[in-house]
């Protein structure tokens, strides 16, 4: 099998804050193939955005990087230490959530997809502006030779969204990093995204990476799956096998904690207690466990390192869900009415019941 | 807490959602935003200024505007600190009473300001309407006014004493504090607290003075230092053309007046002492107004939306 | 697409509380131009339902719940409550039935006012009209606060001190405080984390049942929509297209639109197929409507009545499912 196209290696990201050292990743690791499509899953503070930024080298001055980050062979954080050109933007892209800031609201639109192929591939004014047009029609916008002289407010959310991924498609990238990019457009003009971006990546055989904290996205569209919780990757698998048959108990109670479509209406819900973390002082247990079911002492004095089969399905949890393991763990804690944490337990069906 | 009244007990659900202290901690304000030394600092000069400045009929300093206590044209010496005028006057004893002046006029001024102008702006940002249109164009018509002119205008047609200079530049603040209160009070007016406020049921005063007026009080109160320290530098800037406080008694004196006393060419050159002595007792009182003010706004900004 | 017509009122129902009929509402927006944010739509609540409110933006469905609640300006139509005409109620007479009526906004910080203790913002109802004694006692507010779940020991704290989730609990409490029959909630979990959410929904339903409140719940979100509501009415620029029982709509949905949306959400609903999603196209704009049924530029069976004719709402037989087009989709009702 071929070297994986990105190898994230422990990749740790520090920032000052008014509110002491916050410690945003914690050994975060990633294996990416070539012409694959990875979701990364979690909520606000996971991670998520900040694992994004690292790669693309957009992370402030005052952020402290440790680990690996290997792209196609090259050290991507030399890179960045060197100040080199013509690599992001190029050969790693990246789409932001609010098409509204990502482009100039003075500039035309055909203008800022030109700007990247001069700056970048060094092509004329005219020529760039005619190779915008036909970006802009690959991406599906209707009547690209009128758009492309339209400012972005002239443009609704999603045609807007569209002219983003045209210029960050525009100089051909292997990998495309794509943040949140549904979040603020309305479902149907959802759809229609992600199969523009489905039917792009086929195209172009290009490798995305697709963070978002909607499941339902993650699950429609990538080929694997990640979950972030405070800093880390807590679970990675095939798609269908996370939703299915997931290990760690953060993937379990929030797939649980999901009104689902299918469900008869006034379905009880069951929440995760309390709030993750604030990662101000470095673990020194599993950051889950304070609102885990499953919980047992051990779990509160060592960090779980990840097992599982590597490349199939991975996690990081001393009883995981879905196992013998875990199942004993939760009767304990269901017999005694709280989990090693002191949380309250009352008995429930599932995680591997 | 009632004694185990099951109506009062917490509700939680099956799946064990703690509901009271516990997991649902609340984070601590691990790091508390300070002031600083440098507001510390700032703040102790303002207020070493003022005792001194209040308690000047009793410090034992020379009458500030008895002639040759000393030699004439001295430079800062240790029986006068900051040295003497051409008529002999004690530069340092004239400095402290002018303070007095000049911080009651800055006071006034901005108090006018805040007080007037903050009303009418945080109305006209409320009430919209016709009522924001002719308040709107007043401060309007009221900026478009050369502010110099307007000054002299007012002060040249009453009699110059301290009430009618502090009113002036009162008068004069008024537009543009008002205008910043409007801006304010249109941010606040929308956010959502407001809109429940009135869903509520509560009426409009209660809303403009429970909801809004403690929001736009901050940076109200951050312009006010500002403020104050420009209103300082106005009333100099009238004593330069001669329309500050008329009369040469004790209770006349400000820092503009005093500045304007020897700032002529030849009086730079010879006697420099005097007007920079007064000068810089008015920069450092105005830097630390507006650093202060600064502070204050950066310390009372907290997060206000969830977007 | 309709909203016209007034067929989905349950006349005959003696338990609604309100009664929505032909709601206009309109916005100027300069130079004579209007943006018809909600356009004749009618609809009935029962008291202790839930009727959920769902559609994409634009489609009108905050303003209709913020009209209710006279937030904003109502050009024409009629909102009844237990006598009362909402709509043309003014001043005293209107300030004086806020009680009833409260809402839990979008924007959980935002919500509350950044300078006061949340003591003070849950008890600002009370304090606004008393109750029964003719004042509060610290008693009903520390019983508010435990009931949605924030320990009353915090009382002191101001709102960025709390999270998101937490900061919407507080507006339950404050909502909570004047005892309402009816609670508007306008995306209520729409700014929450995923997690927190279903905690937060509980928590609604939980104060629901102890409370006996009725609730108006919006959202663009069909499943959480779904899982909160008894009764659903699906919006599209500012008309209903399809109003029903919630399992039954989803189950046999019958307008194009409705189709549309479930077909479109990642995990598609298992009742309709996904090519219902293909609609292209742009929403159209509010300002200059499409005429005959709003949604006939992006619709796949739309043929030229569609262009000229409003269609109308009306019922399936003796169900509770409404819906407004001229060529429904044909579904097969399970018996």
């Amino acid at each position: 099998m071929a070297d994986p196209q990105l190898t994230v290696r422990d990749l740790t990201v520090r920032f000052p804050t008014t509110r002491g050292v916050v410690e945003a990743l914690n050994g975060v690791n990633i294996d990416l193939e070539k012409g694959q499509m990875l979701g990364i899953v979690g909520e606000s503070g996971s991670g998520k955005s900040v694992t994004a930024k690292t790669l693309m080298n957009l992370l402030p001055r005052t952020a402290e990087v440790e680990g690996e980050v290997f792209f196609e062979g090259q050290d991507v954080r030399k890179l960045a230490a060197e100040g080199k050109e013509h690599f992001w933007g190029v050969e790693m892209t990246m789409v932001f959530q609010d098409p509204m800031t990502s482009l100039n609201p003075v500039k035309k639109c055909g203008e800022q997809i030109a700007e990247t192929l001069r700056y970048h591939l060094g092509r004329g004014k005219q020529e760039a502006l005619e190779e915008a047009v036909d970006l802009l029609g690959q991406v599906g916008l209707p009547d690209p030779k009128k758009r492309v002289h339209q400012y972005p407010h002239e443009l609704s959310g999603g045609l807007r969204q569209r002219v983003v991924i045209a210029m960050a498609l525009a100089c051909q990238p292997s990998l495309l990093i794509a943040d949140e990019p549904t979040t603020a457009v309305d479902v149907t003009v959802q759809r229609n995204l992600l199969n523009l971006l489905d039917k792009l990546r086929e195209e172009r055989g290009m490798s995305m990476i697709l963070i978002t904290h909607d499941l339902g996205v993650a699950r429609g569209r990538c080929d694997d799956v990640a979950v972030m919780y405070a800093g880390r990757i807590i679970e990675r698998s095939a798609t269908e096998t996370l939703f299915s048959d997931s290990r760690h108990p953060y993937t379990d109670a929030l797939l649980r904690s999901i009104p689902r479509i299918d469900q008869p209406s006034h379905t009880r819900l069951e929440p995760i207690p309390g709030r993750p973390p604030e990662l101000i002082t470095p673990p020194v247990q599993c950051a889950y466990a304070p609102r885990c079911r499953f919980a047992q002492p051990n779990c509160l004095e060592e960090i779980p390192d990840v097992q599982g089969v590597k490349g199939m399905h991975e996690f990081a949890c001393f009883h995981p869900a879905n196992t013998d393991r875990g199942r004993e763990a939760l009767a304990t804690n269901v017999a005694a009415g709280k989990s090693a944490a002191g949380l309250a337990i009352t008995g429930y069906a599932g995680g591997g019941a | 807490m009632s004694d185990h009244d099951p109506d009062l007990e917490p509700v939680h659900d099956d799946a064990g959602d703690v509901v009271v202290a516990g997991i649902d901690e609340l984070p601590d304000d691990a790091v508390k935003k300070t002031l600083g030394w440098a507001f510390w600092v700032c703040l102790a000069w303002l207020g070493g200024l003022v005792a001194v400045a209040m308690l000047a009929p009793f410090l034992p300093i020379e009458d500030p505007t008895e002639f040759r206590v000393g030699p004439t044209n001295e430079g800062p010496s240790w029986s006068h600190w900051f040295g003497t005028d051409k008529a002999g006057r004690d530069v340092f004893a004239r400095a402290v009473w002018g303070a007095r002046i000049s911080l009651v006029v800055g006071f006034f001024a901005i108090t006018f300001g805040l007080v007037v102008g903050g009303t009418l702006g945080m109305l006209a940002g409320f009430l919209r309407g016709w009522v924001d249109q002719v308040i709107s164009f007043i401060f309007f018509a009221v900026l478009s006014f050369p502010a110099l002119v307007l000054a002299i205008l007012i002060v040249t047609s009453v009699e110059r004493s301290l009430q009618t200079v502090s009113l002036t530049l009162g008068v004069l603040s008024v537009a543009p504090v008002g205008r910043l209160a409007r801006a304010q009070t249109l941010v606040f007016a929308e956010r959502e607290f407001v809109h429940a406020a009135r869903v509520i049921g509560a009426k409009n005063g209660r809303i403009l003075v429970r909801e809004l007026l403690p929001n736009v009080l901050i940076p109200m109160g951050a312009l006010g230092l500002l403020g104050m320290g420009v209103a300082i530098v106005a009333e100099g800037g009238l004593a330069f053309l001669g329309l500050s406080i008329a009369g040469e008694n004790a209770g006349s004196l400000s820092w503009g007046k005093l500045i304007n006393e020897s700032r002529s060419i030849r009086d730079l050159q010879n006697i420099p002492h005097v007007a920079f002595s007064i000068i810089g007792v008015m920069f450092l009182t105005i830097l630390s107004l507006n650093f202060a003010g600064d502070r204050v706004r950066e310390y009372t900004d907290v997060r206000e939306t969830a977007f | 697409m309709a909203g016209s017509g007034t067929a989905p009122l349950r006349d005959d129902n003696p338990n609604v509380l309100v009664t929505v009929t032909d709601l206009e509402v309109e916005f100027p927006v300069g130079k004579g131009a209007v943006v018809h944010a909600v356009s004749g739509i009618s609809f009935d609540v029962a008291e202790g339902e839930t009727l959920g409110i769902v559609g994409e933006s634009g489609c009108g469905k905050s303003t209709v719940a913020k009209s209710i609640i006279r937030l904003n300006d109502i050009k024409s139509g009629s909102i009844d409550y237990q006598g009362h005409d909402l709509a043309k109620l003014e001043g005293e007479a209107l300030r004086k039935i806020r009680p009833d009526l409260q809402m839990i906004f979008q924007d959980p910080i935002s919500s509350l006012n950044p300078r006061r203790k949340i003591r003070d913002v849950i008890s600002e109802g009370l304090a606004v009209w008393g109750d029964e004694q003719g004042s509060w006692s610290q008693d009903r507010i520390e019983e508010l606060m435990m009931a949605v779940g924030i320990d009353p020991k915090f009382g002191d704290r101001r709102a960025h001190q709390f999270s998101g989730g937490q900061c919407q609990r507080i507006g339950i409490a404050r909502a909570l405080a004047l005892d309402p029959k009816v609670m508007i909630c306008d995306e209520p979990v729409s700014a929450l984390d995923v997690s927190v959410q279903a905690q937060v929904l509980n928590l609604l339903e939980d104060m629901k049942q102890r409370y006996g409140l009725t609730l108006l719940f919006i959202s663009h979100d069909l499943s959480v929509v779904k899982n909160v509501s008894d009764r659903i009415i699906v919006m599209y620029l500012g008309k209903a297209c399809e109003i029903g029982n919630a399992d039954e709509l989803y189950e046999h949905p019958r307008h194009p639109y409705t189709r549309a949306l479930l077909a479109s959400i990642p995990e598609p609903a298992p009742t309709v197929d996904p090519s219902d999603g293909d609609i292209e196209g742009e929403l159209p704009s509010a300002i200059t409507p499409p005429a005959g049924c709003r949604f006939n530029t992006r619709c796949q069976h739309a043929t030229d009545i569609c262009f000229t004719e409003e269609p109308q709402m009306q019922r399936i037989g003796d169900q509770d499912h409404y819906f407004a087009c001229h060529h429904p989709v044909e579904v097969s009702v399970s018996v």
